[in-house]
């Protein structure tokens, strides 16, 4: 089943997400950063946040298992601050198929307690040929 | 945090980003889930990653980004410098392999005072070179002097 095109567009309800200085010290030894900034890339953290939501769409049928990331961009306005609570929200951007092979790119925005935008990220997923 | 750091006005087109390296362990891609939330099977279950085509569990694409994140803000010496970063992931990565992050300036504006880096992260396999982060780049903003 190819991915549904009609969900161009969606947005997913938001989630909260709490950058939390425990889970950004794991992440700094995943990541190998040695100083006591939050890494950039810790927006995927707040990603994860809402792909649940994507993945689990029925509405949209992807086949996680055949899922693997083809790009990842990301824009910061700021770096992130331990302990503060973000908004992800997150919406289709784009769906197309090629080759049998579909391409999902999600756009999310991280907005911070004044509604700020912190990060925006896209991530474009492919769900190979099955 | 380094000691030192780059500065606007000492980089030139062409500079390369100090190269990075770091081999990947299924401790350290365990680590990165559970950090992360990406909890995908392919990156800790053997069976699952042969099941679906790969020789073997590979890392999170993310994780090879972070490490290439890193190396950056090493670099520059503050998150903030760090603008934007665009990857393509191109090849996958096995535990026990070694990821080298490298960086070379493309283009350096001085009114903004932000550079564009060409970035990718490479690996040794039987021989030759792949590119697990490939035709990527970083925007890089220096506050004012």
């Amino acid at each position: 089943m190819p991915l549904n095109a009609a969900l161009e567009g969606k947005v997913y309800p938001d989630a909260t997400f709490t950058v939390d200085e425990q889970r950004v010290a794991l992440f700094r030894e995943a990541v190998g950063e040695a100083g006591q900034i939050v890494p950039p890339t810790f927006a995927t953290a707040a990603e994860f946040a809402v792909f649940p939501l994507i993945v689990g769409d029925a509405e949209l049928g992807l086949d996680f298992t055949r899922v693997v990331h083809a790009e990842q961009a990301y824009e910061w306005r700021r770096p992130f601050r331990s302990g503060e609570t973000l908004t992800a929200r997150s919406r289709i951007a784009s769906i197309r198929q090629k080759a049998g092979n579909g391409f999902l790119t999600i756009e999310t925005e991280l907005l911070d307690e004044d509604g700020e935008l912190v990060v925006l990220a896209r991530a474009t997923m492919i769900e190979r040929a099955a | 945090m380094p000691q030192t750091t780059v500065r606007f006005e000492d980089l030139h087109v062409g500079d390369d980003v100090p190269s990075a390296s770091r081999v990947v362990t299924r401790q350290d891609v365990k680590r990165y889930a559970d950090a992360s939330g990406d909890q995908n099977p392919l990156h800790q279950d053997e069976h699952f990653a042969r099941a679906v085509g790969f020789p073997g569990i590979i890392a999170h694409g993310m994780f090879t980004m972070g490490h290439l994140a890193t190396s950056l803000t090493d670099w520059l010496g503050a998150p903030s410098r760090l603008k934007r970063l665009a990857v393509q992931f191109r090849a996958p990565v096995f535990m026990g392999e070694t990821i080298v992050a490298e960086g070379r300036v493309r283009a350096l504006d001085p009114e903004a005072r932000t550079a564009v880096v060409d970035v990718w992260v490479r690996v040794e396999r039987d021989g030759t070179t792949e590119y697990p982060i490939r035709k990527s780049e970083a925007l890089v903003a220096f506050a004012e002097s």
